[in-house]
Order: structure tokens, then sequence, then C-alpha cells
């Protein structure tokens, strides 16, 4: 047990708790903003997998990651806007339209990427894992100072481009919401689209936006998780961050602080899982382990809320009563 | 609008919706077809597009012609009995609105636990099916309480928590299977063979289907359609449901119980994906070697949409989907179309079924027709009273 405290202990631990949870927070930011606009977006685990096909595939064929890079972040907004098609303009269920999404995110992207694989290569790939080198892959960035660092050095620097985006995009996002005006439109729609209307908001138009931009986060995450995080594409290869991420945003409260808190104690339940297997756990015993702590988590949050809700009622049902009685 | 003009617009618009699909599929297929001219590409895509769409009952062959395939019919109605399941268990928890995506998880769990007990428990012949398919409904119930009760105490989201359940019974069974309970003299991860006196019989075995795996579990998946049918139109429970979907508050203040009916529409769906689970394993298998989530809760989602989410069309619906995979997968043999082109043309087919405002315009027309004729009537008969 002490042996394996140690083990946690390293830098190298936190460093892959912060790698893992890159892609869950986009993914995160993204639910946070469609929730905030009055919907979900559970087709982000689709979305995610086309995004990393896309930008896997065209680095390899432009023979540079920026454009891989560019078309990854171009198919998720592409795919999110037709998703806001049917969802808006044709009323179908949102969910069912992201049922859809990943239905084809699960067995379309193997086609296609057989289909184009066999167009250029020759023969169908079942993956394009190894189409992708490192040179193709999203650069590691050093900060210069930092790494300098002894132990934080090893857990902060050293990372993925994306990684730090990720980050920092908590950030932005936090202040489009509630710095802007777009944000406050978001907002607005999502709270009472009537009212919002009613005031000269274009509903539609800022419910394509904030599903524009869960696509565009959903194009980060790709292009993380096959440009980065792995090398190159692979069936079902986001395995359920997608769906990690709703819960991600439901136990942050909706919020972008908390949802990025809620994803990064799921890439600590990941990375948990992968030391698990390291030292001789069956990893299938490892690897429910964050879909275990996303319940958990959901059950905690939902407790938590329960409780504050019902004290707010308390006080304010006390405040009442004591307020009559000095009358 | 009249009855028969609702028939009407709903089957124009399942028609249209299918077409569009393939379309899309033609147009795929067109693409990664073989051939270097336009000539040869249009060849190669009609030769696959044959394979896909008449393939399932026909065989194609330069010495014999086309003739019906019996077999492959026989094997599209074995690919039916899980999908039926799925799709039911699917059609009662969207009906009651709970967007419970636990059916993949389930049939899983089903499977497994009816293994389980077809390899262990010591039972006669005719008892030991029974008891292991409804061991295996009954295990996938209790794990669908889990979102159920968390969804009406604390309402914590079903579709998350179903979603996670999902992986959760996969990795757990895969730690089972590798750990406690595969046979190691085999050379993959399998379990002991069943006990004999577990299997459910097929229907046929003759040699006009020889080889087709058509167990009585396609009987009791038309059964289980029927009883679904009657449960949902024709009981308290059943409509309390659908008044559920329709309108949540409206039940509520009408004195439904709805926390409790929410529970048991998960319940039951659990039920029926762990007993389907069960039937297709002991039908189809004699030892359980599945070690990733089969699809086909994935599948029923699109078969309860197609369906309208009403179980007496589920078969139909079931049956169009396995056609349709059936088509893929002799379209990948023949024509080296990858068969992962049916995820593509199911995805199609779901959004469109789905989309409300699809034909509207269709629609609209036809209420104002319906409409004008009222008026004549009406008209014509105030005509006739004055005349009178």
């Amino acid at each position: 047990m002490l042996n394996f405290l140690k083990i946690l202990a390293t830098p190298e631990f936190f460093f892959s708790i912060i790698r893992i949870s890159a892609p869950i927070i986009f993914a995160t930011l993204a639910a946070i903003v469609v929730e905030k606009a009055g919907f979900a977006n559970i087709g982000l685990e689709g979305l995610m997998m086309f995004s990393a096909l896309s930008g896997s595939l065209v680095s390899y064929y432009a023979g540079s990651w920026f454009w891989g890079f560019l078309a990854a972040l171009a198919t998720g907004v592409l795919m999110s806007l037709v998703m806001g098609f049917f969802a808006f303009r044709l009323k179908t269920d949102i969910i069912l339209v992201g049922i859809a999404i990943n239905m084809m995110g699960s067995g379309g992207t193997l086609f296609l990427c057989k289909v184009i694989t066999n167009l250029t290569e020759g023969k169908a790939m079942a993956s394009t894992t190894g189409l992708i080198t490192k040179s193709l892959c999203i650069p590691d960035i050093k900060i210069p100072l930092i790494d300098k660092i002894p132990f934080l050095g090893a857990v902060l620097s050293g990372h993925n481009l994306l990684t730090y985006l990720a980050f920092l995009f908590c950030l932005l996002t936090s202040i489009m919401l509630y710095k802007t005006s777009l944000g406050l439109n978001i907002r607005s729609v999502g709270e009472n689209p009537d009212a919002a209307s009613s005031v000269g908001v274009s509903v539609q138009k800022i419910k394509y936006i904030a599903m524009a931009f869960s696509g565009l986060m959903s194009g980060f995450g790709g292009a993380f998780m096959s440009m980065a995080y792995a090398q190159g594409w692979s069936q079902d290869m986001v395995s359920g961050r997608g769906f990690i991420a709703l819960a991600a945003q439901a136990m942050g409260g909706g919020e972008c602080l908390g949802g990025m808190l809620s994803a990064v104690v799921f890439g600590f339940a990941q990375a948990l899982g992968i030391k698990f297997s390291a030292v001789g756990l069956d990893s299938n015993l490892a690897s429910p382990i964050p879909y275990a702590v996303t319940i958990i988590g959901l059950v905690v949050f939902a407790v938590v809320r329960n409780n504050r809700v019902k004290k707010q009622h308390s006080a304010a049902a006390l405040m009442k009563t004591a307020g009559k009685q000095e009358a | 609008m009249t009855k028969k003009r609702q028939l009407r617009f709903t089957i124009i618009r399942s028609l249209v919706a299918i077409l569009i699909a393939l379309l899309v599929a033609t147009i795929l297929i067109f693409i990664s077809s073989a051939g270097a001219t336009f000539a040869e590409k249009l060849d190669a895509t009609r030769e696959a597009l044959k394979q896909m769409l008449a393939g399932p009952v026909f065989r194609f062959s330069k010495k014999n012609g086309t003739a019906f395939e019996a077999k492959r019919l026989a094997d599209i109605l074995a690919a039916m009995i899980p999908t039926t399941f799925t799709g039911l268990s699917v059609c009662i928890m969207f009906s009651a609105n709970q967007f419970n995506l636990g059916a993949e998880g389930g049939i899983m769990l089903g499977a497994f636990v009816s293994a389980m007990a077809a390899i262990y428990l010591p039972l006669p012949a005719w008892l030991h099916p029974v008891a292991a398919v409804l061991l295996g409904g009954i295990a996938v119930a209790v794990t669908m309480l889990l979102p159920a009760l968390l969804k009406t105490k604390l309402n914590v989201s079903e579709m998350v928590c179903s979603l996670m359940l999902n992986y959760i019974i996969m990795y757990v069974i895969k730690f089972l299977m590798n750990t406690y309970l595969a046979d190691k003299t085999r050379g993959q991860i399998m379990s002991y063979p069943f006990k004999e006196t577990s299997a459910i019989a097929p229907i046929v075995d003759n040699a006009v289907f020889s080889g087709a795996k058509l167990s009585w579990g396609f009987v009791i998946a038309i059964v289980a359609v029927i009883l679904c049918g009657l449960f949902m139109y024709r009981s308290r429970w059943g409509y309390a449901i659908r008044m559920i979907g329709i309108n949540q508050d409206f039940a509520k203040y009408s004195g439904m119980k709805v926390g409790m009916i929410i529970v048991l529409s998960q319940v039951l769906g659990g039920f029926l994906a762990g007993a389907g689970g069960g039937i297709e394993m002991l039908g189809r298998y004699t030892s359980f070697s599945w070690s990733a989530l089969p699809g086909y809760g994935w599948t029923g989602i699109t078969i309860a949409i197609l369906a309208g989410n009403n179980p007496y069309m589920v078969p139909f619906a079931a049956f169009f989907m396995a056609y349709l995979s059936k088509g893929c997968d002799l379209m990948a043999t023949y024509a080296k179309v990858p068969a992962q082109l049916i995820d593509i043309v199911q995805g199609v087919i779901f959004l469109f079924f789905a989309a409300e405002q699809f034909l509207s315009g269709y629609r609209q027309k036809l209420v104002v027709k319906s409409a004008e004729e009222e008026i004549k009537l009406a008209k014509a008969r105030k005509e006739g009273v004055t005349n009178a």
C-alpha cells in the first residue's frame, strides 16, 4: 500500500492527470455552454470521433499537423451545425439527434476511414495509427522558467499545446458567458427564450451559435485524442469521454470552474486506473473506475444540491414566520 | 385530418426518409466502389446496391441465375430476436420520456447471467432455459433500479447514469471472464459450454435452412411484442406510462404515482433487454464469448424510433433493420464496400424519422384539404336543411 502511494506521489502521475483531463475539459465546456443556452448536446461523443478522424487523416495527407488540427475544428463545427439544423429547424428531439450522431460516430467513422484510406492508399485500414508519426502530432510545449522548478516543473511543463489551451479556455469561456453580450444572450435564451426574443434577441441564432461552440470544443477534444493523446485514430477511441463530460457539467453545477474541477476528478480516476493496471491489477477492473466515479459524483452532487435547496427553503420559511411575529 | 390521410402521410413520410437514406448510401457506395472510369464505378455501385437491397433473400450466381434463398431469410429472422427485445425495452422506457440508454449493457448482462445459469444450474430440460432467461431478465431489471431510483429520488440524469452503467457492466463481465470463469483449455476467452438441458430448441432444422439458427426464441419475441402491446394500450400501468411521457405534470395532478411509474418503466425495460440477451445466448450459442458490447441496444433505439414507440410496430422495424444489416454484410463480402455503411444509413433514417417538421409542408396541405372538405360538407348539410 505504501509502495503504491509512493508511485502516486511522483510528478509523472500528476502530469498524467492533467494530460488525461484535457479532452474531458474541452467536452465539458461544450456541455456547459449548450446547457446555458437551454438544451443538452449528448452527441459530443460522436462529434469528437468525427473530428479525431478528420484531424488525423488531413494531417497525414497535408503532411502538417496544423491543417489536420484546423480540419478537426471545422469538422466539429460543421457537424454540430447539421445537428442544429435537425434540432431547431426540423424540430427533432435534441437528445435523439445526439444519439444519431453517436451511432454514426461509432461505426460510420470506421466506414469513412476504410473508404478514404482505400481510395488513396490502396488498402482499407481500420485505424490511422500507422499513418500518424510524432511530427504529425500537435507539438508539446516546454515552458521556459517553470520547467526548472523541481517537482512542479515536471508536472506543469512539457504538456501538449492543446492541454494548455483546455485550461485557458475554461477562463475564456467563463469570461464569454459572464462578461460579453453574447454570453448574456446565451444565458437569457436558456433561462427564458420568450423574454429574450421579446427584447430582440434571435433565439434561433443564439442556439446555433451555442451549438457551433460545442462543435468547436469537440473539435479541440477530437484533435487532442487522435493527434496528441494517441498517435492516430482508432475505433471508439473517445470511449465515453463525451458522456463523462455531461456528468462533469452537472457535477460542476453548470459553471466553468466547477466543470473543470470535475473533469480533473475524472482525469484523476482514469490516471489511477492506469496506475492500478501498472501494478498488476487486471485492467478490466481498473477501466470502469472513471465511469463508476461519474455515477458516484453525480449522486454526491445531487445530494448536496438538494440539501442546499432544502436549507434555502427552510431559511426562507423561518424569515417569513419571523417577519410575521415582528409585525 | 382524416384517419386515412394521416396514415397516408405517415407512410409517405417513412418512404421518403428511407429513400433519402438509400440515396446517401448510394453516393457513399459510389465513392468507395472500385473502378477506374465513371462507367465502371457505376457498374460496381449497381452491383453493390443489388447485393444490399435484394441479397438478403436472393442469391445471385452466374450459373444458377437468381434464386430465392430461404437460409438468408431465416438468418434475418434470427437476427431480429435480440433487437426486437431491445426495441421493446426502449419503447417502454422512451414512452415514459425516460431516456435510459442502458439496453446496450442490459442485453450483455442478461446474456451473461443466463449463460452462467446455463452452465452452473442443474435443472431439468424444460425448466432450465426458462429459469436462465428469467434470471437474466431479473438481473438487468434490478440493475436498472439504480438509474431509475436515482432519477426519481435525486433527479440524477438517467441517461448519463445508464451510459456509465453500460461501460461498467462490460468491464466487470470481461474481468470476471478473464479471471474466474474462462475455460482455460480454449485458445480464446470463452466460458465452459452450456449444459445441454439449457438450449432453446431451433424451430426449423431441415435441409432448406441448413446452418440457419432460428430458435423458438423468435416465437417468444413475437409473444413478447403482443404482451407489450397489450400492456401499453390495454392496461392501467401502460396508460400511466404513456400519460407521463406526454405530460408529466398532468399525470401528477390526476393522481398518478409518477415516481413509481417511472421506476416501473425502466425496470420493465431492463427486464426485456436482459431476457432478450438470455434468449439470444441460449438460442444461438453454446458458450459465452462476448468481449464487447454487442450493439443491439443502439439498434433497439433506432427500432423504437422507427416504430414510433408502438410495440406492435417493433417487429416490422426490427425486420427492416435486420434486413438492411444483412444486406450491408453481403455487400461487404461481394462488393468490397465496408459493412459499417449500415451505421451511417441507420443514423440518417433515424434522424429523418425523428424529425417532427420533416415534410411538414405536405402535412399542412393535407390538413387544409381536410378542413376545406369538412366546411364544404357542413355547408351542403346546412343547405340541405334550409331547403327542406
